[in-house]
């Protein structure tokens, strides 16, 4: 049984039908990546899945118990964590004070969560300095470490990572991957990329999203082999260095 | 001099309350990005529950504490009657739903205890203290230690404790802190009934200085409404170095150029900082914490 499975998913937005018909799995301890063009419906696929957006019709099993219609609250305690598009670091408050709310899905003392975020910062030592910066001072790659160690406080069983690779620069794009690919050795992860590059790179297995819909899934070297899927969905011919 | 500094000391005590009453305003304000125009209501309430309490015979201490839960208990009522129903909305209605709370509470209170103005006698038995030049007024005295007690606990609260952070963080992004799992409503639960009992001890502070009052609500929220633009709208310093700097204005204005404009200098200042300096004291700041 798929840790994540996705039914026939249709999420609509008033009159706009951003999700018609999605159905996915992502199995555990896999990398799944969603690739696609901007509003394709991948951001509206996560926020179905951690509760942000309501399921018009079709269903979302997590262990296989329905999750869909359920609030974020609910669903972060379940064991699903989504760091969403645009990082969304709490601007007026410090980088650990930020990582140490990500264990709010959880009761745990005060003083063990602190240790917890102390330690999240052996994963991400780049962020080390920044321990009590606010985080609007923060540069967008910094961000970014501090959203994803944020998510990972969680404890998530399943990781939901929307563009982390968004406006920054390719070094900075190499260390999150590498930290994408230090995650997946205890967390599933299903990430969200418009880089299919990276995204794939990463992946056990990716599906490509085409105006709410799934048209392609298979294993990073069968999408990258398809020379016509490759032109027209994955942007570009550059080859797969993974 | 020694009128100055008489002047000085009733200028912070008038501005501590409405410096209470401010940070009512910008916490509520941070937390749902609605100004709550019934915040001086809950002064008002608060004063008059002060007053059925002492009427039925209870002692000063035990008033006090049926007045801040009746205030805690509005509060959750507030929360869910006002607010909740609306929160998906826009602004708008909610700043309307306010403004007919406020309305509905005043109107309760006069047909419930009609127009005559209260008297609240102050928590002292003695009227104050000379020191030197200066006389030192109790309740004046009171209400100047009860605010900076509560400012200290409003900093340790919100900057100490992860009770604090969940609202910080609630207050600056709600869709975010529900993916952490924090419970939006019950943070926003919890800021009504904290902006609640802060109104509320407001108006029990200033009630014996004052008249128990219909009136005494909006008069008071006026001029906390025009501190926490003085401060810069939804900065807590602000609220609170907002409402101190307006007590002191009007008192010295009152004393030195005319009394029967007392009223008016608040709002001189007031007009003077929209034209001037619109975003306030600490406005310029990019982000700020609570």
């Amino acid at each position: 049984m798929p840790l994540l499975e996705i039914r026939n998913l249709v999420v609509r937005y008033g009159e706009i039908e951003a999700l018609r018909g999605v159905t996915c799995a992502v199995e555990q301890g896999q990398v799944v990546t969603l690739l696609g063009a901007n509003g394709a419906g991948k951001s509206t696929t996560l926020r179905a899945i951690s509760g942000l957006a309501k399921p018009t019709s079709g269903d979302i099993l997590f262990d296989g118990n329905s999750i869909a219609g359920l609030g974020p609250e609910a669903i972060v305690r379940m064991g699903i964590s989504h760091v969403p598009e645009g990082r969304r670091v709490f601007p007026g408050l410090t980088v650990k004070e930020n990582i140490m709310l990500g264990a709010s899905n959880r009761r745990a003392p005060t003083s063990e969560i602190s240790r917890e975020a102390d330690a999240m910062f052996d994963l991400f030592p780049d962020i080390r300095k920044f321990t009590n910066a606010l985080g609007w001072t923060l540069s967008g790659g910094q961000l970014q470490m501090v959203a994803v160690a944020r998510g990972l406080m969680a404890k998530p069983r399943l990781l939901l990572l929307d563009e982390p690779s968004l406006g920054l620069a390719p070094v900075i794009v190499q260390a999150v991957f590498k930290i994408i690919s230090e995650i997946r050795r205890n967390t599933t992860v299903l990430l969200v990329e418009q880089n299919a590059r990276m995204g794939l790179s990463v992946a056990d297995y990716g599906y490509v999203l085409e105006t709410g819909r799934i048209v392609l899934g298979g294993k990073p070297d069968e999408l990258w082999g398809n020379e016509a899927i490759r032109a027209a969905y994955l942007g570009g011919h550059a080859k797969v260095s993974a | 001099m020694d009128l100055a500094l008489q002047l000085l000391f009733t200028g912070i005590g008038i501005g501590a309350v409405y410096a209470l009453v401010a940070l009512g305003f910008v916490l509520i304000f941070r937390a749902t990005n609605v100004v709550n125009f019934a915040q001086g209501e809950f002064s008002m309430v608060a004063a008059y529950l002060m007053v059925v309490a002492i009427e039925a015979g209870l002692p000063y201490w035990a008033a006090f504490i049926v007045a801040l839960l009746g205030m805690a208990l509005l509060g959750v009522i507030f929360n869910l009657g006002v607010y909740y129903p609306l929160r998906h909305r826009t602004y708008l209605p909610v700043i309307i739903a306010t403004i007919g709370a406020s309305i509905l509470l005043a109107n309760s209170v006069l047909a419930i205890y009609g127009p005559q103005p209260q008297v609240l006698e102050g928590w002292f038995e003695t009227p104050g203290i000379q020191v030197g030049p200066v006389y030192l007024d109790s309740q004046y005295l009171l209400i100047i230690g009860v605010t900076i007690c509560l400012v200290i606990f409003n900093f340790w609260f919100f900057e100490k404790t992860l009770l604090g952070k969940k609202l910080q963080a609630t207050s600056q992004d709600k869709e975010m802190a529900s993916l952490l799992g924090i419970s939006v409503s019950t943070m926003i639960m919890i800021t009504f009934i904290y902006s609640a009992v802060l109104g509320g001890l407001a108006g029990i502070l200033v009630a014996p200085v004052l008249f128990v009052s219909i009136q005494m609500g909006s008069t008071i929220a006026l001029k906390a409404f025009a501190a926490t633009i003085i401060g810069g709208f939804g900065d807590v310093a602000g609220a609170i170095i907002g409402g101190l700097a307006l007590g002191v204005i009007e008192t010295f204005g009152a004393a030195y150029v005319s009394v029967p404009y007392k009223d008016g200098f608040a709002f001189l200042v007031l007009i003077a900082f929209l034209i001037f300096r619109p975003q306030g004291i600490f406005g310029e700041r990019v982000a700020e914490k609570a």
